[in-house]
């Protein structure tokens, strides 16, 4: 459904997932296959030291009855939920019913349980040591240190980045943008358009509340430069937004060289002209 | 000697139906706020039934409405058996009920109207908020008389949590009140910003701890065992419990704050109590499963059990979701998304609502001398509801997951992977069409049930008058033994009772309370941030009027994400003169905190006016009316006092001059706006609320 939840728990390649997914698969099984082979050397052990008498239908009938007997005399054992949660018997619910009933309600005696009382003095320590950390051992870092160090890496991380020549694309700035009509640019630059820019300057870049973007007056400069700055960094005062936070250079080039591209178009219902001419 | 009295019955009775009505409306209220969500033309062109204005709308119903008439069905009915007394008084127990109903109704229309107070889960206007006081007070003279006048020395572990949340929600409800009204509809918050937010979300919290769970509990305490024939399992861990969640909750509040402008110190206790907090909940849910120790085989065929215990379950997960959310490193994705939406509707529609229809099918057939119309559509009720809360909830809290994480995204490049943040919300609208859907079937679930209980209704008659008979208290009671400890000294005690509880919820809030408001170093002032110019004073009150708050938080929380996205993260001092804070609670659309100047006014008129045109896609609602509506500037004087009192700075004499300003600065907005082609009026109420959006966040932007 979207890749923001998957990229926690996948490792982004199919085929390593699929791998990893099967040896988890193989894994479980063998476990289990080697819990019953455990199962059938211990029966195996058992029979062939102390093997059990052949008997009758009628003999069997008569044994399991004796057993069953055997086994109500026995005292039940509590089940793994009582021990953990440190139930009483039932039973011996009558010895705690406390004397008082409120409109027919009783109450018993029972005490706190003690793995609950663990759990209180758990979270006790917990947040003492939590105001500890962050208060006066001063060991973690508040809010306003976490923002500073995130920033830090993220510049860290943005520069090893574009010191990898396989990103040079990405390393284009207002200083070093040239004018490209490669297809590939122009149609990435157009779809990018077609998203952010058609609100303002209109489908055509023909102009609504923004200014017409074919002709050849400009407001804040017409050459390559000067519209990637544009892009980049906007002019809020008048309205255009800076997009540098939210398009990657690359993409600020590829919109830059679409609108350049679209000289001369002459769309319909174009706006008049503002600003210089070219 | 013993004495022979009546049970009122048709006070438990008139409260019931209250609930089922009430429900209905604010689930049906509900329903629709969820689809305006995806389909946002369900607001019918209308300002009175925009998702602003009816959001509050339905919280209120269902909190205030819902749960409060079913709390006092519930308590009424198990107070005067448990006390073998009739309520103290009949005049007070109608005066109570019909002021309720009163205040509902009275809220229903205000909010629609506009008149907000903009203070989540207590929006309601001044004159609302006293007639609150009033009535709760009435309650209390009538529970306490009751109290006093019992037949039964000990007060049972229900009456405790009665009594707690009778005395916390008091003290809740004024300390969040005060207000200075300047009309008989306007009021301001007498805080401002940080201030104005730690006071908000201490109520907010509390409100679900001490209206929600308390007297939810002490329900559970009495229904549950009528309702398995099983003892209470432990009387000791009541004590625990009971001490404990009401000493403890009262702290956590500040862990709906967190990394805001919320001074660290407060945030951390806010973090630290959440997590104590886990035992002492937990001990009520331990108390009541373990109470069916032995009736499982009932709960198997009875549904009334069977919403109990989903309810008590819901309240366990609930409880344990809310110390994880309190985890800062959780909270800074949750915060915000509708995972926080999803996390209080396990509560509300599991806890709140699964053991209000529990107590009503146990209940109505008894009041009305006869047995319950329908055992099936009981169990057809369980089924769609539990259903619907999974609809519900499950959806959303991946919605909240996605969407916190797509906030969060950056590319190898180091720029936000969702730079546009109606990607991240056009991504989870299939999960708010589920929603609506689990929403549409519990609501489904309680029209079954009010069929049902109906039927019930005219099979039997009321017994508006319960006989019954007791021992009368004798003066010259001698403890003995185990009575002479000092919990059941206590439980003898009403008054020392009801002062001690006061003493332990009091602690928590005082300390977090009075040093924010009293050292300064804990908001420290900015000189550059001024006051807002009247123009700007009347467009917040519209923005306020709108609603905006429920969809638009203005809070920047220090994260690179939240920084790249809306500029520079907010700082305590941004919000000395904003009376009320308006940090909201969850995000549907962008963070506003950086508003001004990003775009034209233009835009913000087109957007307004028509938000798709602006941003395709959006699921806010045109504004329209605003360009119509003329401001009202009539006020102006009354509100540049009114912030003079509360100090704001304004120079001597400004009220007189102040609509000249406004004046002034409309026309140049309505200047700007016909360079871009845009004819509209400068007294228009859209030309106030393009002003204060202008001005936001433009004190500390640096030139």
């Amino acid at each position: 459904m979207n890749e923001a939840v998957n990229s926690g728990w996948s490792t982004g390649s199919t085929s390593v997932d699929i791998v990893i997914g099967l040896m988890l698969v193989t894994a479980i099984i063998i476990l289990c296959v080697s819990i019953l082979m455990l199962k059938v050397i211990k029966f195996y052990i058992k029979e062939s030291t102390n093997p059990t008498r052949f008997a009758t239908p009628e003999e069997k009938a008569r044994l399991k009855q004796e057993e069953e007997a055997a086994l109500a005399l026995i005292p039940k054992k509590p089940s793994i939920w009582s021990k953990l949660m440190q139930l009483k018997p039932l039973e011996e619910e009558k010895d705690l019913v406390m004397e008082h009933k409120f409109d027919g309600i009783a109450e018993l005696n029972n005490p706190t349980p003690a793995w609950f009382m663990v759990l209180f003095y758990a979270t006790i320590i917990f947040a003492i040591g939590y105001l500890l950390n962050y208060h006066v051992f001063g060991t973690g870092k508040l809010q306003d240190e976490e923002y500073v160090v995130e920033l830090e890496q993220a510049e860290e991380a943005k520069l090893a980045f574009l010191a990898n020549p396989v990103n040079a694309a990405s390393a284009v700035n207002e200083n070093n943008i040239e004018l490209s009509k490669e297809d590939a640019v122009i149609k990435s630059g157009a779809s990018l358009f077609a998203n952010r820019c058609t609100p303002c300057h209109g489908d055509h870049a023909q102009g609504i509340v923004g200014p017409n973007l074919t002709d050849e007056y400009w407001l804040h400069g017409g050459t390559v430069k000067e519209v990637f700055k544009t892009i980049k960094y906007g002019v809020p005062e008048k309205g255009m937004i800076a997009w540098e936070k939210s398009l990657s250079a690359q993409q600020i080039a590829d919109i830059t060289n679409y609108v350049l591209s679209l000289q001369g178009s002459n769309p319909a219902g174009a706006k008049a002209p503002q600003g210089d001419k070219l | 000697m013993t004495e022979k009295f009546y049970y009122d019955n048709k006070i438990v009775r008139n409260f019931a139906i209250a609930t089922i009505v009430w429900g209905i409306v604010g689930m049906t209220v509900g329903l629709l706020v969820a689809m305006q969500l995806f389909k946002p033309a369900l607001n019918m062109g209308s300002q009175y039934t925009t998702f602003g204005r009816i959001r509050p709308l339905h919280t209120n119903a269902v909190i205030f409405a819902f749960v409060g008439n079913a709390i006092f069905m519930g308590v009424y009915y198990s107070l005067q058996r448990l006390l073998k007394a009739r309520m103290f008084s009949d005049a007070l127990s109608s005066i109570h009920f019909w002021g309720w109903q009163l205040i509902i109704v009275a809220t229903a229309i205000t909010l629609p109207l506009g008149l907000t107070t903009a203070h989540e889960y207590a929006e309601m206007e001044w004159p609302i908020d006293i007639a609150i006081t009033l009535i709760w007070v009435v309650f209390g003279i009538n529970m306490f008389g009751t109290i006093i006048k019992r037949r039964e020395k000990h007060m049972y572990v229900a009456i405790w949590f009665y009594i707690a949340t009778f005395v916390t929600v008091a003290v809740l409800h004024i300390t969040n009140s005060i207000q200075l009204p300047i009309s008989a509809f306007k009021s301001y918050y007498l805080y401002a910003g940080v201030q104005d937010a730690l006071v908000q979300w201490w109520y907010g919290h509390n409100a679900v701890a001490f209206f929600l769970t308390t007297p939810y509990l002490g329900m559970m305490y009495y229904y549950l065992p009528k309702m398995a024939g099983r003892p209470v399992y432990s009387y000791k861990l009541s004590i625990l419990h009971f001490w404990s969640l009401i000493f403890i909750y009262i702290w956590a509040g500040p862990h709906h704050l967190l990394y805001t402008s919320l001074p660290g110190w407060a945030q951390s206790l806010g973090v630290a109590f959440s997590i104590m907090l886990i035992a002492p909940s937990w001990g009520g849910m331990i108390n009541g499963l373990l109470t069916l120790r032995g009736a499982w085989d009932k709960v198997r065929e009875d549904p009334k059990l069977k919403f109990m215990v989903v309810g008590i379950t819901a309240y366990g997960m609930a409880t344990f979701e809310g110390p994880m959310l309190a985890l800062k490193q959780i909270n800074a994705i949750a915060h915000y998304t509708d995972w926080i939406v999803a996390h209080v509707h396990v509560g509300a529609l599991g806890w709140n609502g699964f053991l209000t229809f529990g107590i009503l099918y146990w209940l109505i057939p008894r009041i009305f001398n006869t047995n319950l119309y329908s055992k099936k559509l009981a169990s057809f009720h369980f089924w769609i509801g539990t259903l619907g809360i999974i609809f519900y909830a499950v959806p959303l809290y991946f919605a909240g997951f996605t969407q916190g994480l797509m906030w969060k995204e950056f590319t190898a490049e180091g720029v936000l992977k969702y730079p546009n943040f109606l990607e991240t919300v056009i991504q989870i609208i299939p999960m708010y069409m589920l929603r609506a859907l689990g929403g549409a079937l519990y609501l489904i679930g309680v029209i079954v049930m009010t069929y049902n209980l109906y039927k019930t209704m005219v099979l039997g008659k009321l017994v508006a008058n319960e006989p019954a008979e007791a021992q009368a208290l004798t003066a010259d009671y001698v403890a003995q033994g185990a009575e002479k400890k000092w919990h059941r000294v206590l439980e003898r005690k009403p008054m020392v009772f009801m002062v001690l509880s006061l003493v332990v919820i009091l602690i928590g809030g005082m300390i977090e309370m009075m040093p924010t408001f009293t050292i300064k170093s804990n908001v420290p002032t900015i000189s550059s941030v001024k006051p807002y110019t009247p123009l700007e004073l009347h467009g917040r009150d519209v923005y306020i009027r709108e609603g905006c708050v429920n969809c638009h938080s203005q809070m920047i929380r220090p994260f690179r994400s939240e920084t790249e996205r809306y500029g520079e993260y907010s700082k305590a001092g941004e919000f000395v003169y904003d009376h009320p804070f308006l940090w909201g609670s969850k995000r549907t659309g962008p963070d506003l905190q950086r508003e001004g100047g990003k775009y034209g006014n233009a835009w913000h008129y087109n957007h307004l006016y028509d938000p798709q045109t602006m941003s395709p896609g959006s699921i806010m609602p045109p504004y329209e009316w605003l360009i119509d509506q003329t401001l009202d500037t009539t006020t102006t004087v009354a509100k540049i006092n009114a912030m003079r009192t509360l100090g704001v700075p304004y120079p001597e004499g400004f009220e007189y001059e102040a609509n000249a300003r406004l004046d002034e600065q409309a026309k140049a907005i309505a200047a700007d706006l016909k360079q871009n082609n845009i004819k509209v009026k400068s007294d228009k109420e859209i030309i106030a609320i393009i002003a204060y959006l202008q001005r936001l966040g433009t004190d500390i932007k640096a030139k």
